[in-house]
């Protein structure tokens, strides 16, 4: 909520007094930023072992250190810009959706294959479900229905595709 | 008169039943999904590319053109009926077509802007034929470092007009690029950041990181922001009164010109044509305090603009097979993956591909005409259906799509993965677009790089030495002077604000 308390305006004057220090460092431009700076961390300690080759015949590793090494350049500008500039600080994510969506999402793919389509539907659709702001318990079910019976006719009957709907049973 | 051999065979390849079955369920699925609010043709294209890959390469290209569209038709639908932009093309149609609405003339508004549509889209093809050709010989006589610039002068322009902080798009680009040479090196065979993964070996599947990117996380944002609809939608007649066709019949003219000669830049495209179509009407106009409150030519002209844009955007792709916008990138994914490396070859090679697409662009603008202004009925009904039932929906369909795009369910992991970046991108102010070109290009322009670095023995100067290269080099280069000129900054920055 802090972040949401300031317009973009202000960060720059509530930077100085104490208390909102932190709001500097929670500016969008400070943090994707730092994301570019880790992105390209990750790039070179993962690419430390491809040979570099010679600019002749450069080798595996190179143009991803090049290009590692530049996106780190920007990151850190970036990062030095918001802090001496200011920047729109982020707004307070809401975890609920996007946590929900990519579990539902993961269970999905867990399930999909070991259990079969209808099992993986119906945690998708509850899990989903609860990821917006009003969840009623019939419209749930009833949506789930529809899209089993519509998943199975267009992919299964339809396509054809070689998909289990419910493992050992169809 | 190649011209129109050229033209028949294109025809006699679209008019197939099979492909024109095919540009059929893609306008028709483009419509569906594109008319859901808050999704534009971007997340449409990417939640639809797994259902073309098993298509024959003509076939699944000829229904993305459709699904393209027909999403720019949806999206110009919701902006109309319940002022809720897909993209930020559509924007400026919201501006007069919502206020028409709400003076009950929705239906004219539609109506006008599905014409003005259409003979934009008609004159945005004739010009891609007109100058395929030229451009195509031209782009032959490029070597390893001309194209390499090429590519970095595409990059730079999409940047540039691009709404934010150039730095932060240039380094999504960089970001791009480096998950574009994950997979195997093709020069020495190395594994690069596979972490041991053999699904990896060949990169990462573009479908699932566009899914995840644009699909996902449009879902999550539009679940956040609690997207609810208030009052009915009365669509009213569709005829537009004589006093509103004789203004906006030289506003479609105007806006077709404006859209097809800004569409070609690299890194132009839908949204510049219609921003700029729009002011063009405003100044012209005679009472510009009309705008905003329901000026039919503030609907004709940037529907218009749209369109032709959204047409000679091709161009760029399918001569040099350099894309200008995201929508371009996600073509160019989708003939990667179908084994067609988009560049001055395939309309050589592949001329049955090349002249059949551009035919069923002209088929595919004709049918939305036919098709959808009857069925404005049924895709109201659609916007009806609340955002709780729809969501669910939406991402069953994506999880089902990935996985069948190699029947694993490691692309539903990835999908979900690369949903959770998109999320962090839209939350951090950071444009999924070109990151999207970055990725598209990377493998290529790496390529082009290493080997020109090799013809000129690892000597640099070869980029400035060649002509071509050092012209678009210093292209680019000032292109990134100009942005940083206080001045442009200020203008650019005012120019998106209206955007928002």
């Amino acid at each position: 909520m802090l972040a949401r308390a300031f317009g973009p305006n202000d960060t720059w004057k509530t930077a100085r007094t104490g208390e909102a220090s932190l709001n500097r460092f929670l500016s969008k431009d400070f943090l994707s930023g730092l994301m570019f700076i880790g992105f390209g961390l990750v790039a070179l300690y993962f690419g430390q072992k491809l040979a570099l080759g010679t600019t002749v015949r450069m080798g595996p590793g190179y143009v991803p250190r090049m290009l590692a090494l530049i996106m780190m350049g920007l990151g850190l500008l970036i990062c030095v810009v918001a802090l001496v500039a200011g920047s729109e600080p982020v707004e307070k994510p809401k975890w609920k959706p996007i946590t929900l969506v990519t579990i539902g999402v993961i269970c999905f793919a867990l399930l999909f294959e070991r259990a079969g389509l209808l099992p993986a539907l119906i945690v998708l659709i509850a899990i989903a479900s609860f990821a917006g702001s009003e969840f009623k318990l019939k419209e749930v079910i009833a949506n789930m229905v529809v899209l089993a019976i519509v998943c199975t006719l267009v992919f299964k009957v339809g396509l054809g595709m070689n998909i289990t709907i419910l493992r050992g049973v169809w | 008169m190649e011209l129109f051999d050229n033209l028949a065979l294109g025809f006699s390849v679209a008019f197939s039943f099979q492909n024109l079955m095919y540009a059929l369920l893609g306008c028709m699925l483009g419509t569906l999904i594109g008319v859901l609010p808050g999704i534009g043709p971007v997340a449409t294209i990417a939640m639809l590319l797994p259902i073309t890959f098993h298509l024959p390469p003509v076939a699944s290209l000829i229904m993305l053109a459709g699904i393209y569209y027909g999403a720019s038709y949806g999206g110009s639908t919701t902006s109309i009926l319940v002022n809720l932009p897909g993209e930020a093309a559509s924007v400026v149609t919201c501006l007069d077509g919502y206020q028409m609405a709400r003076k009950g003339r929705a239906g004219a508004a539609l109506s006008i802007s599905a014409v003005g549509s259409f003979f934009a889209g008609t004159v945005g093809t004739l010009i891609i034929v007109m100058f395929a050709e030229p451009l195509t010989r031209m782009a032959q006589k490029f070597g390893p470092a001309d194209y390499c610039a090429l590519m970095a002068l595409g990059l730079v322009a999409a940047v540039v007009l691009a709404s934010g902080s150039v730095v932060k798009a240039i380094a999504m680009v960089f970001l791009g690029l480096l998950f574009g040479l994950v997979g195997t090196d093709v020069n020495t065979g190395a594994q690069r950041f596979t972490f041991d993964l053999p699904e990896l070996s060949d990169g990462i599947d573009f479908a699932p990181i566009a899914m995840g990117l644009f699909g996902i996380a449009e879902i999550v944002v539009n679940l956040e922001r609690h997207l609810t609809r208030t009052g009915s939608i009365k669509v009213g007649s569709l005829w537009p009164t004589r006093e509103e066709t004789r203004r906006s019949v030289p506003a479609i003219l105007r806006g077709t010109m404006l859209g097809a000669a800004l569409g070609v830049l690299p890194g132009g495209g839908p949204t510049l044509g219609a921003f700029s179509a729009y002011t063009l009407e405003k100044k012209l106009s005679k009472n510009p305090g009309e705008f905003g409150k329901g000026a039919v030519e503030g609907v004709a002209a940037p529907e218009a603009a749209n369109n032709a844009a959204a047409q000679t955007s091709f161009i760029p792709m399918l001569t040099l097979g350099i894309p200008s916008n995201a929508v371009m990138a996600l073509m160019v994914g989708a003939m990667i993956i179908q084994g067609i490396q988009p560049g001055p070859e395939v309309m050589t090679k592949k001329p049955d591909l090349f002249w059949g697409m551009i035919a069923s662009m002209w088929i595919g603008n004709a049918m939305l005409v036919v098709i959808n202004l009857p069925m404005i009925g049924m895709w109201v009904k659609l916007l009806t259906v609340p955002y709780r039932f729809l969501a669910p929906a939406i991402l069953l369909f994506c999880c089902i799509g990935a996985y069948s795009l190699q029947n694993s369910t490691f692309h539903v992991i990835q999908v979900a993965c690369f949903g959770v970046l998109g999320y962090i991108f839209s939350r951090l102010g950071c444009e999924g677009a070109p990151f999207l070109l970055g990725l598209v290009l990377g493998p290529q322009m790496e390529e082009y790089f290493r080997r020109a670095m090799l013809l000129s023995r690892g000597d640099a100067m070869v980029f400035l030495e060649r002509p071509i290269s050092l012209g678009l080099l210093i292209t680019t280069a000032l292109l990134l002077v100009l942005m940083a000129l206080p001045s442009i900054k200020k203008a650019r920055k005012e120019a998106f604000q209206e955007e928002g």
